[in-house]
């Protein structure tokens, strides 16, 4: 296997053989620690990994496989699994393993308080959430990457319900499942059209365009579950329940991301069919704005950076739309690190003042330099502030979208508008101003906690420099010059800025606007969710019973039916049986008569 | 001209055959057959089989015949000629036979070529001797063995065991008993 | 007298026979009746051999006298012993095949 190949083989493979080791070695898990060792252990053997292969893949190789026959029927074999090291794996790689193992070293002191047996199984759980999305990504085809799709949803709904003992994490992982499940269902069917149209589950097929069409449409309600766009959105706030570096990883940098992953790599098929790109242009721009209204009013830390998530996915939908599949991609990337900045960022200052709402914060910034800072730098980078990474990756997404069309265009930057202003509100209610009564003893965290924040956001200031080389490896090449649109955006930002310090950065809270109080009124993230559990009990629950009644009692039934047709059919036949000698000679002269009327008659 | 004859003994003959199925008195009925099979050789005979009824008249009424009267005597409970012989089961069994007779003659009609003149001559007693030691001598030897077989196992069949069964028991007394009985 | 007048009045005579074979409760009043489908059988030998020519049917018919004199010897033995064992030769009271 060639050096790239082992690197990418590396990053798949250790994270499970942490997660195989954790599973059977019980004492490991109910120590605690070990597993944590073991874990990062393997994250960080991931981590570097990736990191070799995506130098080796800056030199401009061609992709490479490594492949064997998976499903095979006969001789003939449908489906391989295996690697593929190319610009976009490689990239993904980097994100996800580097997000993954900032995240599990901030849970080393994000989690102490736990019990030994519930840290080890927090950090079991995370080796093998690694490992499903590194499957995933290094995937050779649509279906392998389906594999792992799965797997991702498994384990992150082991994750959100990590605290399985409180009903409403409990509810809040089941809802993930279910929504994102249902959602599934797309991918899985644009893998069947897929395969009976061209034969492979390969994304370099040329359809027709209305089966292009099929596929990508069904695919992308796939990644309207996955990366919560609306209306499938409803699974992320609640998602909210898990522990927050679980939040920081699966909905801010890795999980939500594997939607739009998956548009990338099938990037050939969604360029055939020019209505599903329309279709994501508008329902991610809509979404954008959508999600950024709710995070206006929100006073859960997490919740506002939920709702982020949304938005900003959004953002990258309707860039793939509009057809810039590297703009998209960026956006991922940084968002990846800015949002796990900010929710590792949250995390400490949740764990300092032991509440996720913003009223129970104040003036951490004083108290909590670092975490303030870093909160700070996350907020200007998704904010789009000129110079930070996310600038540099909002200014793709605003290019291809302004020659898209002009609506989404316009959504997009009102968002960019909402984004700096929701994100300023919080930096100025939590960070600046006079302390709650919480928040009055806050202090840092420890070091383990204090590192990631560092890293990301370097990160997140520097990883502008890297836009040319990113898009390099993925095959186009994209030199920055600033738009129109971008600085259309970047002035909407300032002035977001501008209206959250005067609404909330000057002293005591004042009372939300009469715009803010009417967009809490009107956006009743409540309905949706309404609107599925009316469906839910009025729809899918009344067909389950029929199928369910149609299967005891049709079914069922007609196998009982066929048994006792059976026993009953024997009954009446045995009084045939009499034992007398004159009816078997009666019997036997029938006989002889059928035989004469049948030889007679041919 | 030859039908008058024929035409007196097959009247003879289905009438003496419907008396032996139907005859409530199973002596009746035995001699009933009897005349049936006297019936059936004068068929034979015209029909040109002389040999043929001569042993038709020999051996079926001769022996046959015999052998059934001596058989119901043997294992019936009667008082003198009385023999009961009842029967059931006349609707079903009248429809049954009715039908096969139905089948059997409507497939000759429907057979042709059956209405010719005798192709030859009848064949003589000679004729039949040299055919059965000649063309069908196996027939003839497996017929005999056959012969022989059935008179054997007829003997071994019917004959009484003794000591009888309920008998045997005295054999399993012990010699003592039967050194003290001597005494 | 025509070949197929002859076969005709064997399968009635047959016929008669099977009616016996099927009413009759006496295991030697059911013999009697075989006697009769025998005797129908060797009628139809009889006729073959004068329609046709030859000593074949006659020969045949002979054959079957044969046989049907070993099977009323060997019948009429069995007969005696189902008495034996039953007391009575009703065909009826062969049940031992029933449950």
């Amino acid at each position: 296997m060639t050096p790239p190949l082992t690197y990418a083989a590396v990053a798949v493979f250790a994270p499970v053989a942490a997660a195989l080791v954790l599973a059977v070695l019980y004492p490991l898990r109910k120590k605690g620690m070990p597993a944590a060792v073991l874990t990062i252990a393997s994250s960080s053997a991931a981590f570097v990994s990736a990191v070799l292969l995506f130098i080796d893949r800056l030199q401009g190789a061609p992709p490479e496989l490594a492949t064997v026959p998976w499903i095979q029927s006969g001789s003939k074999v449908l489906a391989d699994v295996g690697l593929r090291v190319d610009g976009a794996s490689a990239s993904m790689l980097v994100v996800v393993t580097l997000v993954a193992l900032m995240v599990q070293v901030f849970s080393l002191g994000y989690m102490h308080d736990e019990e030994p047996p519930a840290f080890g199984r927090y950090f079991a759980y995370h080796a093998l959430f690694l490992f499903s999305m590194n499957v995933l990504v290094i995937a050779p085809n649509l279906l392998q990457l389906f594999a792992g799709w799965e797997l991702v949803g498994v384990t992150s709904y082991l994750l959100i319900g990590f605290y399985f003992k409180k009903p409403s994490a409990a509810r809040a992982a089941v809802k993930a499942f279910w929504v994102t499940k249902f959602a599934d269902m797309g991918l899985l069917f644009g893998l069947l059209v897929l395969y009976v149209a061209s034969g492979s589950f390969g994304w370099d097929a040329h359809l027709e365009p209305a089966t292009a069409t099929l596929v990508t449409l069904l695919f992308f309600f796939a990644v309207v579950g996955k990366s919560a766009q609306f209306p499938l959105h409803v699974w992320l706030p609640d998602a909210m329940e898990g522990p927050t570096p679980v939040s920081a990883l699966l909905h801010a940098a890795t999980m939500v991301a594997a939607g739009v992953y998956l548009v990338v790599r099938a990037n050939p098929l969604f360029e055939q069919s020019e209505f599903t790109r329309t279709v994501m242009l508008y329902l991610g721009a809509g979404t954008a704005l959508f999600a950024a209204l709710l995070a206006l009013v929100q006073t859960d830390i997490k919740k506002v950076l939920a709702y982020s998530t949304c938005s900003q996915l959004g953002y990258m939908v309707s860039a793939l739309g509009a057809g810039s599949m590297v703009g998209g991609f960026w956006h991922l990337t940084t968002h990846a690190f800015f949002k796990a900045l900010l929710f590792l960022a949250a995390g400490s200052a949740i764990h300092a003042v032991h509440s996720n709402e913003i009223g129970d914060m104040g003036g951490l910034l004083k108290k909590m330099p670092l975490t303030g800072g870093a909160f700070i730098i996350g907020s200007l980078a998704l904010a789009g502030f000129p110079g930070f990474s996310g600038f540099f990756s909002k200014d793709m997404v605003l290019e291809a979208v302004e020659h898209a069309g002009k609506v989404p265009f316009a959504l997009l930057v009102a968002t960019a508008f909402l984004t700096a202003f929701y994100m300023g509100r919080v930096v100025f209610v939590a960070f600046f101003g006079a302390p709650s009564a919480r928040a009055a003893h806050a202090h840092e965290p420890p070091w383990s906690m204090r590192l990631p924040l560092v890293v990301l956001a370097t990160l997140s200031v520097f990883g502008g420099a890297f836009t040319t080389p990113f898009a390099a490896l993925q095959g186009e090449e994209v030199h920055f010059h600033l738009t129109g649109g971008a600085a259309l955006a970047s002035l909407f930002g300032f002035a977001g800025i501008g209206l959250a310090f005067f609404t909330y950065g000057r002293g005591p809270r004042h009372e939300a606007p009469g715009a803010v109080a009417f967009v809490e009124r009107m956006s009743n993230s409540h309905a949706v969710n309404r609107f599925y559990e009316v469906l839910f009990h009025r729809v899918a629950l009344v067909v389950s019973d029929a199928l369910a009644w149609t299967d005891r009692y049709i079914v069922d039934g007609l196998i009982n039916a066929v048994g006792y047709g059976a026993l009953e059919a024997g009954r009446r036949a045995r009084p045939l049986q009499t034992g007398l000698v004159p009816d078997y000679v009666l019997a036997a002269v029938i006989g002889v008569l059928g035989l004469a009327f049948w030889s007679a008659s041919s | 001209m030859e039908s008058i004859p024929f035409g007196l003994a097959a009247l003879v003959t289905l009438f003496s055959a419907l008396r032996v199925v139907r005859s409530p008195n199973l002596v009746h009925a035995a001699l009933w057959l009897g005349l049936a099979l006297l019936g059936t050789a004068a068929l034979f005979a015209v029909l040109g089989a002389s040999f043929l009824a001569g042993v038709q008249v020999l051996l079926y009424i001769g022996g046959v015949m015999t052998l059934t009267l001596v058989g119901i005597m043997i294992t019936r409970r009667h008082d003198g000629l009385n023999v009961p012989a009842e029967s059931i089961g006349h609707v079903r069994a009248g429809v049954v036979s009715v039908a096969l007779f139905a089948v059997l003659a409507w497939a000759i009609s429907a057979t042709p070529g059956l209405d010719a003149a005798p192709l030859g001559p009848d064949a003589t007693t000679q004729d039949i001797g040299h055919a059965l030691v000649g063309t069908h001598v196996l027939a003839f030897e497996v017929v005999s063995m056959l012969l022989l077989a059935a008179m054997l196992g007829a003997i071994v069949i019917a004959r009484r065991k003794d000591p009888a069964p309920h008998a045997v028991t005295h054999l399993h007394v012990p010699a003592t008993a039967v050194r003290e009985a001597a005494e | 007298m025509t070949l197929s007048s002859c076969l005709v009045l064997a399968s009635a005579l047959f016929s008669i026979g099977i009616y016996g074979l099927l009413t009759r409760r006496q295991a030697i009043a059911v013999l009697l009746s075989v006697e009769l489908m025998a005797n129908a059988a060797n009628l139809v030998f009889a006729s073959f051999g004068h329609f046709r020519g030859g000593p074949t049917g006659q020969t045949f018919a002979l054959f079957a006298v044969a046989l049907t004199v070993a099977e009323v010897a060997v019948g009429l033995a069995l007969v005696i012993l189902f008495y034996r064992s039953h007391g009575d030769t009703q065909v009826d009271l062969a049940r031992e095949l029933r449950q």
